[in-house]
């Protein structure tokens, strides 16, 4: 159950985002995803649209009443939280990641954080170092962000190279593993015959936990899923940027883009913290597998560690 | 078991309800001229497209001196930019003849101006490949269907050049979401089914031109 549930979140947090691909002309150099607004979505859309407008004012007050920085910063924080409810590939591999490896919920709320500051610092380096430190333009800023972009599909691709090599050894470790007693579990307690769990004793049946590597914490997966989870900046956080730098208030800006940090970490923070609470339940029921399970789910597992990879890939192929 | 269920579910809804997110970020207001040659048959579109003063900051960041507007010269290779961008997404334009393909020609007339309230415009003009007559009504829309960019014609944002006397144009307006229709999403959400909204399609006004 674990596995499946790993597999349903990962495959169904990728597959849409595959689709969102075109760059506007008028992009800032992200692609942001396109199309139908429905369901949920459209009022999520919405939600964004009425914070964008609001934060634009904000901006544009605060030259005259400096109390509107009060206001942009509340903007950009209420932005922030909706922006990230979207589907972001980023998110997409951090849930995944979280799935496959994490148990400690403070550590997927952790990294969804960091994957939010590192978005902010990267909007932040972009838009100042470029234009008001180098003094270079808007054609050198979109081409900048292009790169960084194409650096996030890298990230990705490289965490899911990662996810293939291990799950394809649990895979194929799984396969190869002997036939166990079918309805009964042995315990730890071996030399005791008499001591034989029935499916509900309680016990988790965990996979090998070097093949998960769930052993140590996997430091360099976690901080590799970070990058690929935050390197990528979001559109709105580049424009509010060089408008408050274009009205002579740069600090608004790179105030408020921390505002919209801590919001979108809010929210991912709920999906990495949704992740690590469905993986924890899946667990609980992982007592009930029977070894042709245990294969399929296996299989299915690796599939979704490729799936990653091949978003990775499809999405620098596509850049 | 139910909780699996439910917690898996929170996740899967949060997914599949989102299929490709976007909402404006750049905003234009547009001025069309639809342009007729001399047999009086629709031969172009010249396009005048005024962006927001937050994409207008980012058009000229670094570009500006002294605070006086940026030189048309400067701003030439991002407009040129711009419009070969555009080729791929038919320049947003879409113009339609009941029972005729409509096709472009390479755009010209390619400018980029900055005004003194600081929003920058961008021009094009496009040539029809085969100019039409235009006595089946000929209609005109300018939108994003990905909705990242919002387009609004101005007041009296379309005009019509060089039309022989007898020539109508007309402008409807798309009817503005309202609770009924956030209702509906909110249904077609529950149910799992897609209104087939399309906001970009959905917001965008057409002029309509109708000649004897």
């Amino acid at each position: 159950m674990k596995r499946l549930a790993f597999v349903l979140v990962a495959l169904a947090l990728l597959a849409p985002d595959v689709f969102a691909q075109a760059r506007n002309p008028f992009s800032v150099g992200i692609s942001e995803g396109g199309g139908a607004a429905t369901g949920l979505t459209g009022w999520i859309l919405a939600q964004q649209q009425h914070f964008d407008v609001l934060m634009r004012e904000a901006v544009r007050a605060i030259r005259t009443d400096a109390s509107a920085f009060w206001s942009l910063v509340g903007l950009a924080f209420a932005y922030g939280v909706f922006h990230a409810a979207g589907p972001g590939h980023g998110k997409a591999v951090l849930a995944a990641y979280l799935v496959a490896n994490e148990r400690a919920l403070k550590r997927g709320l952790v990294m969804a954080a960091l994957a939010a500051l590192l978005q902010a610092l990267v909007a932040i380096a972009l838009v100042l170092g470029l234009t008001t430190l180098l003094g270079l333009t808007a054609r050198h800023l979109r081409d900048a962000a292009q790169w960084v972009e194409i650096a996030s599909y890298a990230a990705i691709a490289l965490v899911g190279v990662a996810l293939v090599w291990r799950k394809g050894k649990a895979f194929l470790g799984e396969w190869r593993s002997k036939p166990q007693v079918a309805s009964r579990f042995i315990c730890d307690a071996g030399d005791d015959p008499a001591h034989v769990h029935g499916p509900n004793c309680g016990h988790v049946h965990m996979p090998d936990p070097a093949a998960l590597g769930g052993g140590a914490f996997d430091w360099r997966g976690a901080a590799g899923t970070v990058i690929a989870a935050g390197l990528r900046p979001c559109s709105g956080a580049i424009l509010v940027l060089v408008f408050a730098a274009a009205q002579g208030i740069v600090l608004a800006g790179v105030a408020a883009t921390f505002a919209m940090a801590v919001g979108t970490a809010l929210t991912t923070g709920a999906i990495a913290a949704a992740s690590v609470y469905a993986k924890a339940q899946a667990s609980r029921f992982a007592t009930l597998r029977t070894q042709g399970a245990a294969r399929l789910l296996s299989g299915l597992e690796f599939v979704a560690a490729l799936a990653v990879l091949l978003l990775g890939v499809g999405l620098l192929m596509g850049a | 078991m139910k909780r699996i269920i439910r917690a898996t579910l929170a996740i899967l809804a949060l997914a599949l309800a989102s299929p490709a997110l976007a909402h404006p970020h750049v905003f234009v207001v547009v001025n069309s001229e639809i342009i007729f040659d001399a047999q009086g048959r629709i031969s172009g579109i010249s396009q005048s497209w005024t962006f927001d003063d937050m994409y207008s900051s980012f058009v000229t960041t670094g570009a500006s001196e002294d605070g006086k507007p940026v030189t048309r010269e400067k701003l030439q290779p991002l407009a040129e930019q711009n419009v070969s961008d555009l080729a791929e997404f038919s320049y947003f334009t879409i113009v339609k003849v009941p029972g005729q393909k409509i096709e472009f020609a390479k755009p010209q007339a390619i400018s980029m101006r900055e005004d003194d309230k600081k929003l920058v415009t961008l021009t094009f003009t496009l040539p029809l490949k085969n100019p039409v007559k235009a006595d089946k009504a000929f209609t005109l829309q300018v939108y994003d269907p990905t909705y990242f960019v919002s387009f609004d014609f101005a007041k009296d944002g379309v005009a019509m050049k060089g039309a022989p006397s007898g020539c109508s144009l007309s402008m409807s307006q798309p009817k503005p979401l309202d609770n009924s229709e956030a209702q509906r999403f909110n249904e077609a959400f529950f149910s799992g089914l897609s209104p087939g909204a399309d906001f970009g399609i959905k917001l965008a006004s057409r002029a309509t031109v109708a000649c004897p």
